[in-house]
């Protein structure tokens, strides 16, 4: 079969280029592509890969998996949209196999306790296994497409008239939410910049063009404007297993100022980037990218005699967090834990 | 001897081309990695390991340099080899880049014959490899540019400009007495800045004045921008007339002259990085560049080889650590360290701004601050080491002291208790004649000579060459910017002197070539060649080119003639060597500056001869017969009156009149003919 040994160097052509784009990284990709890329990249993997029974294809799909999150492990969207498909094929499998539904998710104690350990070996081949499979993941596709919109659409039950709203940098779905609530009501929004990339500017333009009241500001000033303002919406990059957020450098400060002021602080974020990982130093989340915004190569003397470090992420502990708002409802960051063991299986935390 | 697979695949590509004539997809980008970079600096660590594979953070430096092709966009290339070239192909074989899932080819050229980048050129041209615009590179290129804008700008300006621009130079800001500025590649650039086009390119050598020929600022170009805020990446695009007709050298002195009537163009990056390790302390400073994440997304934790032994974590503080890392009790790593696989240190040791290889010892209570310590380095307790490169398996005794910029090559042996002082180099290897052989001895007592083989050189005057900054650069490093004196009317006897001396050896050497060139009948073509690369490495500018050929073959035929100097004869000896030698002027005029020089050279001549005087005309009517000189100039030469006496009596010869009063005639003819 030379059709199917030329399809292999395709596929494996293809993860080796998307492995490099995540490891490049220069140009901040969207969370949102780069769960549809790994999604129809592991599509492509159970599509043309060689396996023979589930087993076999999950630990295909956790090698693949394992290496592409390897590449670039603060875009944890990869990782979750692996164990996403290794959840799928454990359903799928469990269906074929006769397994009710009801028995898959988490079991009762007593269960737990009688079933003796008794772990499924995912051993039987099943034919129709691939076909279901692609069939799970395509619907999956489908509701990445619309998670920015259900968000959106809870827009105006937070957002009320007259409200001033701050915001820092720039986010998609933040921005979706705001230009959804401006169809129906009049409200404020103050940009805090998020210096040195200043992507707030970005944020403050497009919301202007919408007939939005927009201000930018420096983030220094984030503490002494918070005192006027009556709720602050932010998006992040990650939302971790505890509830706490990997977001972009700036919003530690936001928060902690919001908290100061009793301002309620509400994450903008859609399920796919629910991660079921515990922050720490060794998992290395953060992202320290050239210090060529925080200070230009072309200073000089100085350069030699200065460290000069520009993190891209700030870690913002759960307990500064009122309510995130996802594709699925709001939830409080104490939720969190339930709303995680719903999409992964726990077996499938540690790829 | 090159690599037959290159060689066919590019006959093959030749092929395909041939018979798809209507269908153009853009080819695929090409670029040439020189991996060998024909000088001497890292003499003695380069006598081990061919340069390109010294680690810079643990990774070979050719590693860096296909990562930025390959990241840039580079479907093939063309690694060329020389020195150690086996060990550079396997290194390569064993990684990424020969796999099969890599977007980028790698394909060996390997010569020993190569000597300068100009062999290289000319092979790439003579193997026919590159088919369009390419990138090229040395293996020692550190980057994580994006030339794609550099690119199209390049193929914009040759479609505009009917391929006149062969080349586009990649520059970075960087402002003087920035660290990663390299004393020896300090330059200064005039440019005109609507075109970006580079119209002068010097080196500063440490001088506070420099000269710039008036014609840059006489001519019609608006805005000439002088600038000194400049690093050659030493990555260019090139045409691929760069190799065929003009091989512009950015040889091992790096100096790159205009090339003959075509134009060099810059890019300026601002925002990416780029470097070019040519010497220690670059190595030094680029180094802890990537430490300190400048060159991201090339850095250590990345792992952008995909080699299993090269995963590192990244913490705070710029503190990588790879695998099995075992630290003692009581030891800091303070900041900007990155620690190899495998590697113990023992306890209450003290490292900064440093690099540790794979499986090195490291003993208690050693302090480490800025040293780059490669593969296999045992440390025994109480050594010190500042600003200093230890190779392989080098083995530092007990209280060894290093000073900034010392060298320890592959495998030696130090210690104890023995302190090193500034810039000293020691190397298994014995220098060779041609370095400097002040061998001023470490003295032997207290140094462990346990392997007889071992020998130990402490050579500081090669030491500082290498290393040291020299102390009259540092002074003029704050000055350097604001003394830019431009067409400054005071001679220069620093820069002048010298070039003279220059012009008279490449005189030499241009009759050598033709000689040679007549004697087993080389090709003009080739003659160009020679005479061209030698024109770069005397770094002789085109009108004192221009004269020079034209006085050699002037006087050619005196040198056969002997003493017998008589116009007849002389005449008739030149006659078919001027016939031969049409293209070769031709090649080199184009200009009717150029006209003008090569008569004055031709009117020089004569005056210093006055017995051919006679001959001029017959000479002149050649030169316009084989349509090198045209009537216009010549007429305009005769015309010129700012001579001294002996070329008033050199136009009074009545042959010569007669020559012009033709040429006039012949003009109005001509005009006559065009106005009916």
């Amino acid at each position: 079969m030379p059709g199917a040994a030329e399809r292999g160097s395709e596929l494996s052509e293809q993860i080796e280029a998307f492995v490099s784009r995540l490891r490049g990284g220069g140009q901040r990709p969207r969370s949102e592509d780069t769960a549809r890329q790994t999604l129809s990249l592991l599509r492509k993997i159970i599509a043309h890969g060689r396996w023979g029974w589930a087993g076999e294809l999950m630990d295909l799909i956790r090698t693949e998996g394992q290496r592409m999150t390897a590449a670039q492990p603060s875009e944890t969207t990869v990782g979750n949209m692996v164990r996403r498909v290794l959840k799928v094929i454990r359903e799928e499998y469990g269906r074929l196999h006769g397994r009710s539904e009801e028995s898959d998710q988490q079991d009762s104690l007593h269960k737990l306790l009688t079933s003796g350990g008794l772990s499924e070996d995912f051993s039987t081949p099943y034919p129709s296994l691939r076909a279901n499979v692609i069939e799970a993941i395509n619907e999956l596709l489908i509701e990445l497409e619309g998670t920015t919109d259900n968000i959106a659409m809870q827009a105006l039950e937070h957002i009320h008239s007259n409200e001033v709203i701050m915001t820092i940098g720039y986010s998609r779905t933040v921005e979706a939410f705001l230009k959804e609530a401006a169809r129906k009501r009049k409200f404020q929004v103050i940009v805090a910049e998020c210096a040195p990339f200043c992507q707030g500017h970005e944020m403050a333009v497009r919301l202007s063009k919408e007939n939005i009241e927009t201000t930018v500001m420096s983030d220094a000033a984030i503490f002494a404007v918070m005192s006027r303002v009556n709720k602050v919406i932010i998006g992040t990059k990650t939302i971790l297993a505890n509830g706490a957020l990997i977001a972009v450098s700036g919003t530690h400060t936001l928060a902690l100022a919001a908290k100061h002021h009793s301002t309620p602080l509400i994450v903008c974020a859609p399920m796919f980037k629910l991660s079921p990982q515990f922050p720490n130093e060794e998992d290395s989340f953060h992202k320290f990218v050239s210090p060529q915004e925080v200070l230009p190569f072309t200073e000089g003397e100085i350069l030699a005699k200065t460290n000069v470090h520009c993190p891209v992420f700030d870690y913002v502990p759960p307990e500064l967090i009122t309510l995130f708002i996802s594709n699925i409802g709001g939830n409080a960051p104490s939720y969190i834990y339930r709303l995680m063991s719903e999409l992964y299986h726990p077996d499938d935390y540690e790829l | 001897m090159a690599a037959r697979g290159s060689a066919k695949r590019g006959a093959g590509a030749g092929g395909a081309r041939g018979s798809e004539p209507q269908e153009e997809p853009p080819p695929p980008l090409q670029a040439v990695l020189v991996a060998d970079s024909f000088n001497r600096r890292f003499f003695p660590i380069s006598k081990d390991r061919p340069r390109a594979l010294l680690p810079m953070a643990n990774v070979a430096m050719i590693d860096y340099t296909l990562e930025f092709l390959t990241a840039t966009g580079v479907e093939e290339t063309f690694v060329f080899c020389c020195w150690k070239s086996a060990e550079i192909k396997e290194h390569l074989q064993r990684s990424k880049w020969c796999r099969h899932t890599s977007p980028n080819t790698v394909r060996f050229v390997t010569s020993d014959l190569y000597r300068s980048l100009g062999d290289v050129l000319r092979d790439v041209d003579a193997k026919s490899l590159v088919r369009s615009d390419f990138i090229l590179v040395t293996g020692d290129v550190v980057s994580n540019l994006n030339v794609s804008r550099a690119l199209e700008e390049h193929k914009l300006r040759r479609k505009m400009e009917k391929n006149v621009s062969v080349m586009t130079m990649i520059f970075k800001e960087s402002s003087p007495g920035h660290h990663a500025r390299c004393k020896e590649d300090d330059i200064v650039i005039a440019m005109d800045s609507a075109t970006n086009r580079v119209l002068h390119y010097q080196r500063t050598q440490g001088l506070k004045r420099f000269r710039f020929p008036m014609s840059l600022f006489q001519n019609s170009i608006e805005n000439v921008e002088v600038r000194h805020d400049l690093l050659d990446c030493h990555i260019s695009i090139c045409s691929p007339q760069v190799s065929s007709a003009h091989q512009r050298i950015l040889n091992s002195i790096g100096v790159a002259s205009l090339i003959l009537g075509n134009q060099i163009h810059m890019h300026v990056t601002t925002e990416e990085y780029g470097a070019h390790i040519c010497n220690l302390l670059m190595y030094e400073a680029v180094c802890s560049d990537i430490i300190r994440r400048w060159v991201y997304p090339l850095t250590p934790e990345m792992n952008f080889t995909d080699d299993k032994n090269q995963s590192y974590t990244h913490s705070k503080h710029n503190i990588y650590r790879g695998v099995d890392v075992s630290l003692g009790h009581g030891s800091m790593l303070k900041e900007n360290v990155l620690i190899g696989q495998g590697t113990v240190i023992g306890s209450n040791c003290s490292i900064m701004n440093s690099v540790i290889g794979q499986n090195c010892r490291i003993g208690n209570e050693v302090m480490l601050d800025g040293a780059f310590l490669w593969d296999g380095v045992h440390i025994a307790d109480n050594v010190q080491i500042q600003h200093s490169v230890i190779c392989d398996e080098v083995e530092v005794k007990e209280k060894v002291k290093l000073k900034p910029h010392c060298v320890l090559s592959s495998q030696v042996v130090v210690g104890p208790d023995i302190t090193l002082s500034e810039g000293t180099v020691i190397s298994l290897h014995p220098p060779d004649e041609e370095e400097e052989d002040d061998d001023q001895f470490s003295d032997d007592s207290g140094v462990n000579k346990e392997e007889s083989k071992v020998k130990l050189k402490g050579t500081s005057i090669s030491g500082s060459m290498l290393l040291g900054r020299p102390a009259m650069l540092s002074e003029e490093e704050s000055e350097s910017d604001s003394d830019l004196s431009m067409g400054s009317e005071e001679p220069d006897s620093r820069a002048a002197s010298p070039q003279l001396d220059d012009i008279k050896v490449f005189q030499n050497e241009v009759l050598g070539t033709l000689q040679r060139g007549e004697e087993e009948n080389i090709s003009c073509d080739n003659l160009v060649l020679e005479i061209n690369s030698l024109k770069y490495a005397y770094n002789i500018s085109l009108s004192e080119m221009m004269q020079v050929l034209s006085k050699v073959i002037l006087e050619f035929p005196l040198q056969q003639l002997d003493a017998n100097l008589d116009s007849q004869n002389y005449f008739s000896a030149l006659l078919p060597l001027l016939k031969n030698w049409t293209p070769l002027f031709k090649n080199y005029i184009k200009r009717s500056s150029d006209h003008l020089n090569a008569l004055f050279a031709i009117e020089e001549f004569f005056l210093e001869h006055d017995s051919l005087c006679t001959s001029i005309a017959k000479v002149l009517m050649t030169f316009y017969q084989l349509e090198i000189l045209e009537e216009d100039v010549i007429l305009n030469w005769f015309s010129l009156r700012d001579t001294s006496d002996k070329g008033k009596q050199l136009r009074k010869n009545q042959r010569l009149q007669k020559f012009i009063q033709w040429l006039e005639e012949a003009e109005e003819e001509s005009s006559d003919g065009d106005q009916d």
